[in-house]
């Protein structure tokens, strides 16, 4: 079933067009990755979900709902720009977020602390939010996405500035939520994580989806053609174009592309006689690598 | 529900701060202090005291009538209040002066006075003190002094000065105020006094608390939790939320002013009596129910008329100093009409002010003011309840649309076509 569905939705301010004829669609229970440069029209697109500015044309349906009024408590939004009353108390705010999505003040006691306590903020429940560090600010603003149980839970950049343990405690909320049967949507720039949660992803740069699909699907699309090799000794035939069509250099090995006819064999034929292969593997290309390629192939259009 | 919980937040974050509870509890202090200051001083240092003066009569027929009639006078415990001695000087008028005013800035004389040979003529004396802004104080030598003048002519015309007296007396007004209850008795001036102050207790509050919406609703701008209520209520729901909000608080403050008014009124008045009786001559005026109920009445139909403004300005702009060349939209109107409220003192029920009293902009303090001066008719005060009710209504309807699409508006403050086109097509 179609949790949402976006079909040709345009957004312009004056000449720039933020989004632009972008359809996709969402299945109940997935995690959906929204992926694109910086200034690609992530936000623009959320913000359009979210009925917090409307399409210049095209139709949003969500929960199979045309009118986002409707279906407003049943949605989790954490929105790039994060921000909480900072005067208030942690109790005080995680209680006022979820009486606006109409959850009933005895509801929200209850689980409000069963959250704090598991994102360790049990502690600070009596604090004002402006004594916390930027990181728990985070953390209580995701309580506060998702105290009231929302079916489709849209997360905008959830991951930036966190540290890598509450990278992975948000991580484990959110297969968490999918676990309960949520739907859930995230924007990001970061392929890592991507990789590891998304079923399905979007690709947009500058305003217009250049990739879409299930992930494996994407990754098949651009064939299993990578090899990853891991070697001491000289590095020469990288720059041979008969034999590499491109590389990209990490810190333990290199990920490359054989140019065209060229089977993977030959590649390690021709490694070996001037280095010691340590590693060698054949591979789908890198989510990080496809990312990059379609960025490029975009600029370049 | 919602709306509740945005009323209640904003309710509860206003009230507990500091700026709150200083302006609630620290203006009826300041207010009471400033009644009672003056009446204070006026009676430590005037009635009650006791004064030494000296004079100097080159009439030479007039000392004895002057010293008896200042030994006469008494002050407010019974105790004669003037000790009169007579100076003379050999060295002529201006050692005497001098020797006198030596006497006054050393503290050992109060006052001393100058009466020269021509005051039958002239109708002049003069009076010399550290101090000469005691009106009280004054007055009582100037009326002295006069008497005995205006006996003196009459006796060396021929007549009898007790029955000129008794011919010639001055006739007083009493003023009594037609209330509810019959008539009671109040001073003109305190009558004024009283609506004044309450006008500026209405305007000061309007001009406040329209300011307070908003500052509010920039901060929540500038905080970004813009983004997730919008995606939770409506616009026009939170709107609402802050504006009932912050004019609950206000209704709160006056509450709690009124209440404290009581309370010295009954309470603290006769407490201070038992200190100085001079303050059971206080002019606490009676308040009317009718007065009260029609304060919060107008408060509330100005405040939400005035915060749909304000509301509309909040949500255009980012920052405080954008919201300045904005606000005069909201402040001049009532400055206006707390000037206003003065010119139309002197007839309240004049044409004049029963036209501007219908101006919605003006409504809620000139309404309120001809109320307080009785210049209003009762037909006329539930007409400006429907006539502001309906002006509220379209300035919200108003304010809405621009803050439905103002409040996601981030960058460059909007121009006047901008707001326009929000209008037409929100």
């Amino acid at each position: 079933m179609t949790t949402l569905k976006l079909e040709h939705v345009h957004k312009s301010y004056g000449d720039l067009h933020a989004v632009n004829d972008l359809s996709l669609s969402v299945n109940e229970g997935q995690i959906f990755g929204l992926l694109g440069p910086n200034g690609a029209g992530k936000t623009t697109t959320i913000r359009m979900i979210m009925d917090i500015i409307k399409p210049d044309a095209g139709r949003i349906e969500i929960l199979g709902e045309h009118n986002p009024k409707k279906i407003r408590d049943r949605i989790g939004y954490l929105p790039e720009e994060r921000g909480l009353y900072k005067k208030m108390l942690v109790r005080e705010v995680i209680q006022f977020f979820a009486e606006i999505k109409g959850v009933t003040k005895s509801v929200v006691q209850d689980k409000a602390y069963d959250w704090l306590e598991r994102l360790d903020l049990i502690e600070w429940k009596e604090k004002k939010v402006e004594e916390l560090s930027r990181g728990m600010q985070q953390k209580l603003q995701f309580i506060c996405t998702l105290l009231h149980e929302p079916r489709v839970i849209i997360l905008d950049e959830p991951f930036t500035g966190l540290d890598p343990v509450n990278t992975d405690v948000m991580k484990d909320v959110i297969l968490d939520q999918k676990k309960n049967g949520a739907t859930i949507i995230f924007s990001t720039h970061l392929m890592d994580q991507v990789e590891k949660m998304c079923e399905a992803i979007c690709l947009i740069n500058k305003g217009i989806a250049v990739l879409q699909g299930s992930l494996s699907e994407v990754k098949s699309r651009f064939g299993k053609n990578r090899v990853k090799l891991q070697f001491e000794g000289k590095a020469d035939f990288l720059n041979d174009s008969a034999l590499v069509a491109s590389y990209d250099e990490y810190n333990q090995y290199v990920e490359l592309t054989p140019a065209a006819g060229v089977k993977p064999n030959q590649l390690l034929e021709r490694a070996i006689q001037t280095a010691t292969v340590q590693r060698f593997e054949i591979s789908e290309p890198s989510l990080n690598e496809i990312f990059k390629t379609m960025v490029k192939k975009g600029d370049e259009a | 529900m919602k709306l509740f919980a945005i009323i209640k937040r904003e309710y509860l974050t206003r009230v507990k701060t500091k700026g709150f509870l200083i302006g609630t509890f620290l203006l009826p202090v300041m207010m009471f202090a400033m009644m009672m200051m003056p009446a204070f001083f006026m009676s430590r240092a005037g009635k009650s005291a006791q004064h030494k003066i000296a004079i100097i009569d080159q009439t030479e027929r007039l000392q004895d009538k002057l010293v008896a009639s200042f030994t006469e006078i008494k002050n407010d415990k019974g105790e004669q209040r003037f000790q009169v001695q007579l100076f003379t000087s050999d060295e002529g008028l201006d050692a005497a002066k001098n020797e006198l005013n030596n006497k006054v800035s050393s503290g050992e004389l109060d006052a001393y006075l100058v009466i020269l040979p021509d005051i039958f003529e002239n109708n002049k004396f003069e009076m010399h003190a550290k101090n000469v802004g005691n009106f009280e104080f004054v007055e009582r030598v100037e009326r002295t002094v006069s008497g005995i003048v205006r006996n003196m002519r009459l006796e060396e015309s021929g007549l009898d000065a007790a029955l000129v007296h008794r011919l010639n007396s001055w006739v007083s007004v009493t003023t009594f105020k037609v209330g509810e209850e019959g008539s009671t008795q109040q001073r003109a001036e305190v009558s004024f006094l009283y609506s004044l102050l309450m006008g500026v207790i209405l305007y000061m509050m309007l001009l406040l608390y329209g300011q307070f919406v908003v500052r509010a609703i920039i901060e929540d701008k500038n905080s970004r939790v813009i983004e997730v209520i919008i995606s939770s209520v409506k616009p026009s729901q939170f709107m609402a939320g802050k504006v009932l909000g912050i004019g609950a608080t206000g209704l709160t403050q006056f509450l709690i002013w009124i209440v404290t008014f009581m309370l010295i009124a009954g309470y603290g008045l006769s407490m201070a009596q038992m200190f100085s009786p001079e303050i059971s001559r206080l002019p606490i005026p009676d308040v009317s129910p009718l007065v009260l109920v029609s304060f919060c009445i107008y408060f509330l139909l100005g405040y939400f008329f005035y915060a749909g403004i304000g509301a509309a300005i909040g949500s255009m702009v980012n920052t405080d100093s954008d919201a300045q060349s904005y606000q005069w939209i909201m402040i001049f109107p009532i400055i206006i009409s707390f000037f206003l409220m003065f010119a139309i003192n002197n007839a309240p029920d004049g044409l004049f002010a029963t036209i501007m009293s219908f101006i919605p902009f003006f409504t809620p303090i000139l309404m309120f003011a001809r109320i307080l001066n009785e210049g209003a008719p009762m037909w006329q005060v539930g007409l400006s309840v429907l006539t502001m009710g309906l002006s509220v209504w379209g300035m919200i309807w108003l304010s809405a649309r621009i803050f439905r699409v103002g409040i996601l508006m981030y960058g460059k403050k909007p121009n006047l076509p901008e707001v326009v086109r929000w209008i037409k097509y929100s």
